[in-house]
């Protein structure tokens, strides 16, 4: 339908194309430890789309990195859902590599760590949203936005084909809106305050340097008359 | 004895059965192993000596090492030429004809009797050039008008030589007639010739099947001019250009190290201003100088320390400068957040410990404006904890003048103002 022949190696001047995406886990605990290998929890970590759109539009494949205790780590997965779902006994970093129809448009690394357990509640600890809920289990997501910067004319095109299918947003266990608006909320409060105690330091600093240069006339004129 | 015995019986079995290559060569190899065994070394002799006198042949040993000697037929060594085994086959002086040429001249030569092909075998490389050719009317609509102002007569001449000569322009330019045509190079006659067989090629629309030639005379006059220039020069000339690729050499090696020079002075200039930056920062650092000045400098003023880390507020330049992700290509927005690799641990520290001071998400989930002012933030974090340390120099600064003042003089003392004497970050963090 589109031609772009040549072209389509050429970036686009000026224009860029955000995708927020939502990534983290969900997990399950037996209850028990399963006799056969220890395991204490089903999990499923996965990847998805911020709003309800086809990522595999855009998106050729996911690469979830494993821990190596696993049977082949490597896990790809080339369609949605973008999800793995395994046993475990343990906690640990899983990378989810996201590589991009068009190869030329390098593929994006994020980071998770597989929560198994509630942790204890302690404020702007954590690096994802954990929320415990009774019927799910335990979720631990984070939100990202994977920024296309001048992006390939064949990637826009994709892009904005999955922005077509978009259908509305999807039903994320976090509740991202509310968090984005309380992070910047609290950050704007906190930058008044920093920004406040700055003014009043500065003013405390320069008075300080004042008696500095005022101790130093008096000790010099002391020292002087001793001597 | 027995060697002797034996030799005789071999003689005598040799008389007997027929000699064959194969047998003979048996024989032959056993009597050199009878030999090694029979040639044993003089007592005192050293084995080495001893090899070079008897090889296991009891030649000679090489003068020349010979390639033929471990060949397969074991080189002149061998009793017999092996020859073919197939019957001899007569040659004979027989007359040929060239097809090449055209006069039906006959020569003669040795041939096989039983080759009987009729055919002169050479004949295959006189390989004919397809000259064209063009008739009056041709000539006259379309190559008359020429810019080098050929006449008829001189074209003729040219095709006949090129005809002649195969298109070799070098023999064609020797063999042009000069008193009849005048001088011609050769980039003159393949000029034109190479013009008409194009113009003769389009009127008869001939382009497609073959290939047309372009020519570009001016294009190898200049290159032959140039390749004349260039054996003509003298001595002299050839040496100046060497000299003076030399000192260009020279030039430019001295200009890169200049630049080299220049940017090792940008690096510790750049340098340098770190870290007078972190000298405010460090302890380490400013207690070392306090050292140096205890023992050194104690009585001059000592140049505030804190001076830099003023400066350096007032200026603007505190604060952290994040990573610009700007150019082309993805990226996770959250790489936005990024601390720069250039910020120092202890800085680093410093900053993780306002955010939780502040309680600040240190993760916040990365919108564009979250980025922005979470970075701002952190910036202005940096700066203030700076000005803490800066202040906190200060009053010790301050105290430790006092308790100079006081030892100086006795029963006075010195004020400090008040809003500087509760420095407990504690009292800080209350207030704020």
């Amino acid at each position: 339908m589109t031609d772009f022949g040549s072209e389509s190696g050429g970036r686009l001047k000026g224009v860029t194309i955000v995708k927020p995406i939502v990534y983290g886990n969900i997990a399950r605990s037996f209850g028990k430890k399963r006799e056969e290998d220890g395991h204490t929890h089903q999990w499923k970590v996965y990847l998805k789309p911020y709003y309800n759109e086809d990522m595999s539009i855009y998106v050729k494949k996911v690469h979830f990195k494993l821990h190596e205790s696993y049977a082949n780590p490597n896990r790809i997965v080339v369609k949605p859902p973008y999800e793995i779902t395994e046993t475990g006994w343990g906690e640990f970093e899983v990378v989810i590599k996201i590589y991009f129809n068009d190869q030329s448009e390098r593929p994006v690394t994020c980071y998770h760590i597989l929560k198994l357990f509630q942790s204890p509640v302690v404020d702007g600890e954590l690096t994802s949203s954990t929320t415990m809920d009774t019927k799910k289990g335990l979720v631990s997501e984070s939100y990202e936005e994977i920024v296309f910067q001048e992006p390939t004319q064949i990637m826009q095109h994709y892009l904005l084909l999955s922005d077509q299918s978009s259908i509305g947003l999807l039903n994320h266990d976090t509740d991202f809106e509310e968090k984005k608006r309380k992070t910047l909320d609290n950050i704007v409060n906190v930058k008044q305050k920093v920004k406040g105690e700055i003014v009043t330091l500065k003013d405390r600093l320069k008075l300080a340097r004042e008696t500095i240069v005022k101790f130093k006339a008096e000790l010099a004129k002391v020292q002087k008359a001793s001597t | 004895m027995s060697a002797d015995v034996r030799d005789i019986l071999d003689m005598e079995r040799a008389n007997t059965p027929e000699v064959t290559r194969d047998s003979f060569l048996a024989t032959k190899k056993r009597n050199f192993e009878r030999t090694k065994h029979a040639s044993k070394r003089p007592e005192g002799m050293h084995r080495e000596v001893f090899a070079l006198l008897y090889t296991d042949k009891k030649d000679a040993p090489p003068l020349l090492p010979t390639d033929t000697a471990l060949g397969i037929g074991a080189g002149y060594k061998q009793a017999k030429a092996r020859l073919g085994m197939k019957k001899v086959r007569k040659w004979e002086w027989a007359p040929f004809s060239n097809p090449a040429r055209n006069d039906a001249a006959v020569f003669h030569h040795w041939k096989r009797v039983s080759d009987d092909s009729s055919d002169y075998p050479f004949a295959k490389f006189n390989k004919q050039l397809e000259i064209p050719t063009y008739t009056m009317t041709e000539y006259n609509a379309h190559l008359r008008n020429n810019i080098q102002n050929w006449s008829k007569v001189q074209t003729d001449h040219l095709f006949d030589l090129a005809r002649r000569f195969d298109l070799r322009f070098i023999v064609m330019a020797d063999r042009w007639n000069r008193q009849q045509h005048g001088a011609k190079t050769v980039e003159d006659l393949k000029e034109r010739y190479y013009e008409v067989v194009a113009l003769l090629a389009k009127v008869k629309n001939q382009t497609s099947e073959k290939k047309t030639f372009v020519f570009d005379a001016d294009h190898e006059r200049r290159r032959k001019e140039q390749l004349e220039k260039l054996f003509k020069r003298t001595t002299q000339q050839v040496e100046e250009e060497q000299m003076l690729i030399n000192e260009m050499k020279k030039i430019e090696a001295r200009k890169k190290e200049r630049e080299r020079k220049t940017q090792d002075l940008q690096k510790l200039i750049s340098q340098a201003d770190q870290q007078n930056e972190h000298a405010a920062n460090t302890p380490s650092t400013r207690k070392y100088e306090k050292k140096l000045h205890k023992k050194k400098v104690h009585h001059q003023p000592r140049p505030s320390k804190v001076d830099s880390v003023v400066n350096a507020i007032e200026i603007g330049s505190s604060g952290i400068k994040f990573a610009d992700l700007r150019g082309s290509g993805v990226s996770l927005r959250s790489q936005k957040m990024k601390l720069p690799a250039n910020i120092g641990q202890r800085k680093v520290k410093a900053l993780e410990q306002a955010i939780q001071e502040f309680k600040v998400d240190p993760a916040p989930p990365p919108t564009e404006d979250i980025c922005n002012s979470f970075n701002e933030l952190r910036s202005d974090m940096v700066l203030l904890c700076e000005l803490r340390t800066a202040l906190t120099t200060c009053v010790y600064e301050m105290e430790s003048l006092k308790h100079q003042y006081e030892a100086a003089c006795p029963g006075k003392t010195l004020n400090i103002p008040p809003s500087l004497v509760p420095i407990k970050t504690e009292a800080d963090r209350d207030q704020s």
